[in-house]
């Protein structure tokens, strides 16, 4: 057996999701001799058991990292279930990239398509939502653009000045309120089922902190058109557009200006 | 290879310890960073690195490079870690005399190669190819094994000294890896050790282990233990001074804890030093 076919063989069994035996038992090219003819018994170990240690080594790592980065997913689902998620998830979805990091960054998807988003029908959403906070914890740092900053821009340059959306921010789209559920269970308040209502939540990074609001229509507008630079007065028009009628326009936008400035949602692009 | 320099005492940068050692600048003489948990595009650990190498000299050491699958180099992985490098200036750069996966898929674990020529050719290869991308030399780890090839025709220490020979890198000598191998696979710790060219060793790691009863789990979540450290006297007395790192990656104690390690790793290799030294003295007279 040459060396790529040794690792894909042992690659194969330590992956098997019923354990080192029932990999064996399915593989078609080994020789009779089995896992003996690859792998040598030495001592008290026996081969089988010693590939057991890296086949264990494998999934519980695993699970170690996806517990870190889902706790919230992990608290509703209890231990037994999301060990079982996960489980189906690796094989779908086996790790590819050269960082764990990228592990999870199916599991949303997967955890919408399975039958546990049954019982629990915002899973996937919350998923998503702790996903995001990950991807928003390593995503480019840019100079957040503040009011000390704005004071100092000429009122004419003001509609023409063209801002973006920090780059450690996005938006995703929910059809729960899992802004609250996970808020409860970081804090350590009682949670229950979330709201059925569907949320735009903007997830950003400020100071190394990842925080996270449900925005509106009219802030979701505004802030969607500076993911890819725009100049302030065609995000004005954007706002004023969405405004639900019951706040002044210019009022609404001195608002959501002041709240951008102060959480560092906006970088100047010129 | 080229000699690099000594650096000391070190631990491994861990993340329960990053506020502390960015605002109290604790007593260290050097960290070693996890190449991959700083290939990010920016956030916190881009702040911790950079704060990090202002007041202390770093080395990278990579868990991802797979230097031993049969897998094509990967290229982007390669061009980040250049890119690291450039930027935050390591010391060295260091990964494992390992494969990490195959076929496009990662088990984000160190497997042993098996202990052939063949293999010997194909990391070799490897990291002559990566040592020219690079544009330096790097060093390569012995990893911990719970599993011997039925193909191997070479021990342990001939496949790592062949390798390293041929690709002309150094080596980073973990010296719990080898006394957990030596009780894995039944060979002598010592005979390794003796066996190691001393030119090519420009690193040593101690860590902790778990004693499982039929084996060893190299877990790097207890203190290194004692005949772990006899082994790492044995090395002195064979290589001389040679940088040192604790690694330490699971239930991770207090940094001062971390402080306390290291020294008894300096003050234990001064000793050697100081022994031989006095040794030698008394033959020439």
């Amino acid at each position: 057996m040459d060396l790529k076919n040794l690792q894909t063989t042992i690659y194969r069994l330590i992956v098997a999701p019923g354990g080192v035996d029932e990999g064996l038992a399915s593989e078609i090219g080994l020789t009779p001799d089995g896992l003996d003819g690859i792998l040598v018994g030495e001592g008290l170990l026996a081969a089988r058991e010693r590939l057991e240690i890296y086949a264990n080594a494998y999934f519980y790592r695993l699970i170690d990292v996806f517990k870190e980065e889902f706790p919230a997913t992990l608290a509703i689902l209890g231990e037994e279930n999301f060990h079982n998620l996960i489980t189906g998830y690796l094989l779908d979805y086996p790790p590819t990239e050269p960082s764990i990091l990228h592990a999870s960054r199916h599991l949303p998807d997967f955890i919408g398509a399975h039958p546990l988003s049954e019982r629990w029908r915002y899973l996937g959403d919350l998923a998503l939502l702790e996903r995001t906070t990950l991807e928003i914890f390593h995503a480019p740092d840019a100079s957040a653009l503040d009011a000390a900053t704005m004071r100092q821009v000429a009122p004419h340059e003001w509609p023409s000045m063209v801002m973006r959306a920090h780059p450690a921010s996005h938006i995703l789209e929910a059809k729960w309120r899992v802004d609250e559920i996970l808020h409860a269970i970081e804090t350590g308040e009682p949670w229950g089922e979330p709201a059925d209502a569907p949320a735009s939540i903007i997830v950003w990074r400020q100071n190394s902190r990842v925080n996270y609001r449900v925005v509106d229509r009219a802030e979701r507008a505004a802030l969607e058109m500076a993911r890819d630079g725009a100049s302030f007065a065609s995000i004005c028009e954007a706002i004023s557009a969405e405004a639900d009628g019951d706040e002044d326009p210019a009022a609404l936008i001195n608002r959501l200006l002041t709240r951008w400035l102060s959480e560092g949602l906006m970088v100047r692009e010129s | 290879m080229d000699n690099s320099p000594f650096l000391g005492f070190g631990v491994g940068l861990r993340r329960p310890h990053y506020a502390e050692v960015l605002e109290t600048i604790p007593r260290m003489d050097w960290f070693e960073v996890t190449t991959e948990n700083f290939m990010v595009a920016g956030g916190r650990p881009i702040e911790v690195i950079e704060g990090v190498r202002e007041n202390y000299p770093i080395v990278m050491h990579g868990v991802s490079l797979s230097i031993g699958s049969t897998d094509p180099i990967n290229r982007e992985y390669l061009r980040e870690l250049k890119t690291m490098a450039r930027r935050f200036e390591p010391a060295w750069i260091s990964d494992h005399l390992s494969w990490t996966g195959v076929g496009g898929r990662n088990l984000h674990d160190l497997l042993p190669l098996p202990y052939t020529e063949e293999a010997v050719a194909h990391v070799v290869r490897r990291i002559r190819e990566v040592q020219d991308i690079l544009g330096r030399a790097i060093l390569i780890e012995n990893v911990s094994s719970y599993m011997s090839f039925a193909c191997s025709t070479l021990s342990e220490w001939e496949f790592l000294n062949a390798v390293a020979d041929e690709a002309d890198c150094g080596i980073l000598l973990d010296i719990n890896n080898i006394f957990v191998n030596a009780f894995n696979h039944g060979f002598d710790a010592k005979r390794y050790i003796d066996s190691v060219p001393i030119e090519r060793v420009h690193q040593f790691h101690l860590a902790g282990h778990q004693d499982h009863g039929k084996y060893l789990l190299d877990t790097h979540d207890h203190p290194v233990c004692k005949e772990v450290w006899r082994l790492y006297e044995y090395a002195i007395r064979r290589f001389g001074a040679v940088s040192t790192l604790i690694e330490w990656d699971d239930r991770i104690p207090e940094f001062s804890e971390l402080q306390a390690i290291v020294d008894e790793a300096r003050t234990r290799s001064e000793s050697v030093i100081r022994e031989t030294a006095r040794h030698a003295g008394e033959a020439i007279r």
